[in-house]
């Protein structure tokens, strides 16, 4: 189970990544580019501690894409951005193979 | 003319990048799966210098190709290659029931990703991105 908090905090750091990428405007901004480092060490870091149970091809997976719903969300809820029908069904099939995996026994 | 020929060179470019950045993606998953929470040195270098290369050439084809586009195509390589890869190099071969449910959460995180995409999202309601 603490592979699992350990992906968790992984995914939080990697939403920052993203976050920080996007304002970094092509890496031209010190301090966006610097927070985008920053995180991304910490990202990669607790994807590793979790891939010590993790499946790469699993953990890897699971991060990236939880991540993905995670930067979403973010979008909707702080930056208006609209969730359509179409996103809110990739994110239902994210959810989905994360329980199914979960419930496979991948971790 | 000269415009039009420079355009589509750049653009396939672009996604010659995009392709590199999915490469380098999956390079960086195995290199981080492989340095044991940073205890092997090897490993620990290679993910640090694949995670830099793959921001790199990321952010080089987002400069061309739309992001929900580049994103979605990225983050497939990425997640396919490092299952692929890792049953054959880490020896970590999947069930049937888990190649099944990680194929879902692929599916899904590509099909949002194109969902977040501006261009196609124009293109559906017929109107032309700048």
């Amino acid at each position: 189970m603490t592979s699992w908090l350990y992906l968790g905090i992984a995914v939080l750091f990697e939403i920052a990544v993203a976050f920080s990428a996007g304002n970094a405007q092509g890496f031209t901004r010190l301090w966006w580019t610097i927070a985008t480092l920053v995180s991304g060490a910490i990202a990669t870091f607790f994807l590793s501690l979790a891939l010590l149970e993790f499946d790469v091809g699993v953990g890897y997976s699971i991060w990236t894409s939880v991540a993905g719903v995670g930067i979403v969300m973010l979008g909707a809820v702080f930056f208006k951005e609209r969730l359509n029908a179409k996103k809110l069904s990739g994110i239902a099939l994210v959810i989905g193979g994360v329980i199914g995996l979960r419930l496979s026994g991948a971790a | 003319m000269t415009t039009i020929s420079n355009n589509q060179a750049s653009t396939g470019r672009a996604w010659i990048m995009l392709l590199l950045a999915g490469t380098f993606e999956i390079a960086y998953a195995l290199s981080v799966a492989g340095s044991q929470a940073f205890t092997v040195l090897n490993w620990s270098v290679s993910a640090v210098v694949f995670f830099l290369l793959t921001l790199y050439a990321l952010s080089v084809a987002l400069k061309t190709i739309d992001v929900g586009i580049g994103y979605a195509v990225w983050a497939g390589i990425g997640a396919v290659g490092s299952a692929v890869f890792g049953s054959m190099f880490l020896d970590q071969s999947l069930t049937l029931a888990q190649a099944f449910w990680l194929a879902v959460i692929i599916a899904g995180v590509i099909w949002l990703k194109l969902a977040s995409s501006d261009k196609l999202q124009a293109d559906e309601t017929g109107l032309v991105a700048p």
